[in-house]
């Protein structure tokens, strides 16, 4: 069980990784070409809204690293006092609250920008591609729905001997 | 009921949690009682896809990384040192010059103490200055040069607070060099103490400069295409972002472009989502607060205290040193922007000289105790305790402070550029 809740875990990050080079790459080439393009009286009409939401879209991939890495940005105020008190088993047990609140708030989050997602779909307009924007807003729930896996596995990983104290936290 | 939830988020915030994760769930908190669909703060953070300077985040970061994993800090070390290493202090000049420069492209996230302390610590310490001296100083130097352009703390700023980041860009250039003067100034002095001198060499500095002629350019390319009206920020951008990959991995070849660029893609661009994942998610709350009015109601009663725009300006600075001591900026930038900006303007304070008070506050926050970020890196990177980087740092605190009353006070030093 535990090996196959971690495999998803580095899936998801594996796929967030490349994810994130194919994004980074996109948006630069698209870029420098339409500036290159435009030099010429030409230019691509597409390519501002869909570099837009390949930047949108890393956001959320570098959330899903950031949290693996335990890099995201908090107010850590308790969390470094505790460390430098050497109170190692509170610090874990707070990591554990902190995965499992930010789990259940993705969770509504999701719920809520799926319900965005269906009003889109039905009275949406097309934005680039003829991709109606509904689909594009995809992009929050399927986000944060890899983020919270991740916080998932943080808290069910610490009591599976997993170190949750990591880099950032 | 309500306070009850308030206490809750609050409480998760102080252990640590995210701030994305708070500021989005206190936006489904208070859309709750509100009586507001939760699909709401999704719609709010959908509406960031829609902001046309968002590309110059990710792609300034990126350029930024690059430099700092590349061979780049030290022929720009070598360049600024032969340029300006012959003048009394000159060595701690160019530490200022060039941390100023690597902080402008990556964006004061602490990559300038880590990628340039090494290099400076020993240079600076053989040259005679004292362990003090030149702790403090990197450790100043790593938020120093936020005000240049393409700084991601100018950036953000102008996204969120709708104020046009070419002239934020401008603006910043005088207040930045005064900081850089004024912390020039007590390298003198103190390089004076310690007879601390180079003689100046034509040769080593042509040589220097043949080193590192595409990376010197860069600034100037910058400026020039932002100003010359030939690009705009996000054009600039692609073309620094492109620029840098091409000189650093088939001129220079001091990065792969498989093995290296990938993993610097993953190091910046997590930078990048954390910022972007607070900004989409606070975009729900600080709306909110603002429909409900709540800048106007801390309006009214700072009224009753605060007769006129001076003694606002002060109670400004203080308070944005707190918080600046307490968050980091790019989390500061986020919340506090929305509601400030309309009491300032209330107060008369100019947008982009009220931006620039602003990031020079949260600039000396990272050096203030006891929870600036810059001392935490400093004490990381070099392996001492917090405290010894308090101390080192205090001579370098005070005198940014009466830089900061400078800029607060003389608005002209800000506008200037713009107008």
């Amino acid at each position: 069980m535990k090996a196959i809740l971690k495999g998803i875990d580095e899936l998801i990050e594996k796929l967030s990784s490349w994810g994130l080079v194919f994004c980074v790459f996109g948006m630069l080439s698209i870029s420098v070409l339409s500036i290159v393009l435009r030099w010429f009286s030409t230019s691509i009409h597409w390519s501002e809204p869909f570099v837009r939401h390949m930047v949108f879209m890393s956001t959320f991939l570098g959330g899903v690293l950031a949290t693996g890495r335990g890099t995201h940005i908090g107010i850590d105020i308790i969390g470094k006092w505790l460390e430098s008190k050497g109170k190692s088993d509170v610090s874990i047990w707070i990591q554990r609250v902190i995965a499992l609140a930010s789990f259940c708030t993705l969770v509504w989050l999701i719920v809520a920008s799926k319900n965005f997602m269906v009003v889109e779909l039905k009275y949406g307009k097309p934005v680039f591609w003829g991709i109606p924007s509904g689909y594009l807003v995809g992009i929050i729930p399927f986000g944060f729905g890899l983020i919270a896996y991740r916080f998932f596995w943080l808290f069910l990983g610490s009591f599976m001997g997993e170190n949750i104290l990591k880099e950032g936290h | 009921m309500e306070a009850l939830a308030f206490l809750g988020v609050l409480l998760l915030a102080v252990v640590g949690t995210p701030l994305f994760i708070i500021m989005g769930l206190a936006a489904l908190v208070a859309f709750g009682f509100s009586d507001v669909e939760s699909s709401a703060v999704a719609v709010e953070i959908y509406r960031i896809s829609s902001a046309p300077t968002l590309l110059t985040i990710p792609l300034f970061t990126f350029a930024g990384y690059m430099m700092a994993e590349s061979g780049s800090p030290k022929r720009l070390l070598r360049l600024a040192e032969a340029a300006l290493g012959w003048l009394p202090g000159g060595v701690a000049i160019v530490s200022l010059v060039i941390c100023a420069f690597f902080t402008a492209f990556t964006g004061a996230s602490g990559v300038t103490i880590i990628a340039l302390g090494g290099l400076l610590y020993p240079i600076l310490k053989n040259e005679g200055y004292s362990e003090k001296f030149s702790l403090g100083l990197i450790t100043t130097s790593g938020s120093l040069g936020l005000l240049f352009p393409p700084s991601l703390p100018i950036i953000l700023y102008g996204l969120v607070a709708k104020v046009d980041i070419d002239k934020l860009f401008l603006a910043g250039v005088i207040p930045g060099i005064l900081l850089i003067v004024i912390l020039s100034a007590w390298s003198v002095y103190n390089g004076q103490a310690g007879n601390v001198r180079k003689q100046f060499d034509m040769a080593e500095l042509i040589a220097a400069f043949k080193g590192s002629f595409f990376e010197a350019l860069l600034p100037v390319g910058v400026l020039v295409g932002i100003y010359g009206g030939f690009t705009t920020a996000s054009e600039a951008a692609a073309f620094t972002a492109f620029y840098i990959l091409i000189i650093e991995c088939f001129v220079y070849k001091d990065l792969h472009l498989t093995k290296d660029i990938p993993r610097v893609i993953l190091d910046s661009m997590s930078l990048v989502g954390g910022i972007l994942l607070i900004l989409c998610c606070a975009l729900g709350l600080t709306n909110f607060l603002v429909d409900e009015e709540i800048p106007m109601q801390i309006l009214e009663f700072m009224r009753k205290f605060l007769t006129n725009k001076y003694s606002f300006l002060l109670f400004l600075n203080i308070f944005l040193l707190i918080v600046g001591a307490m968050m980091d900026i790019f989390s500061a930038i986020i919340v506090v922007v929305p509601l400030i900006t309309p009491i300032a303007e209330d107060f008369g304070v100019h947008p982009i000289h009220l931006a620039i008070i602003f990031l020079t506050n949260l600039e000396i926050g990272y050096i203030t105790p006891p929870v600036g970020i810059n001392l935490f890196i400093s004490s990381f990177r070099f392996k001492k305790p917090v405290t010894e980087l308090y101390r080192a740092s205090f001579p370098y605190l005070i005198l940014l402070l009466v830089a900061l009353a400078i800029i607060t006070y003389v608005p002209a030093l800000s506008l200037w550029m713009t107008e």
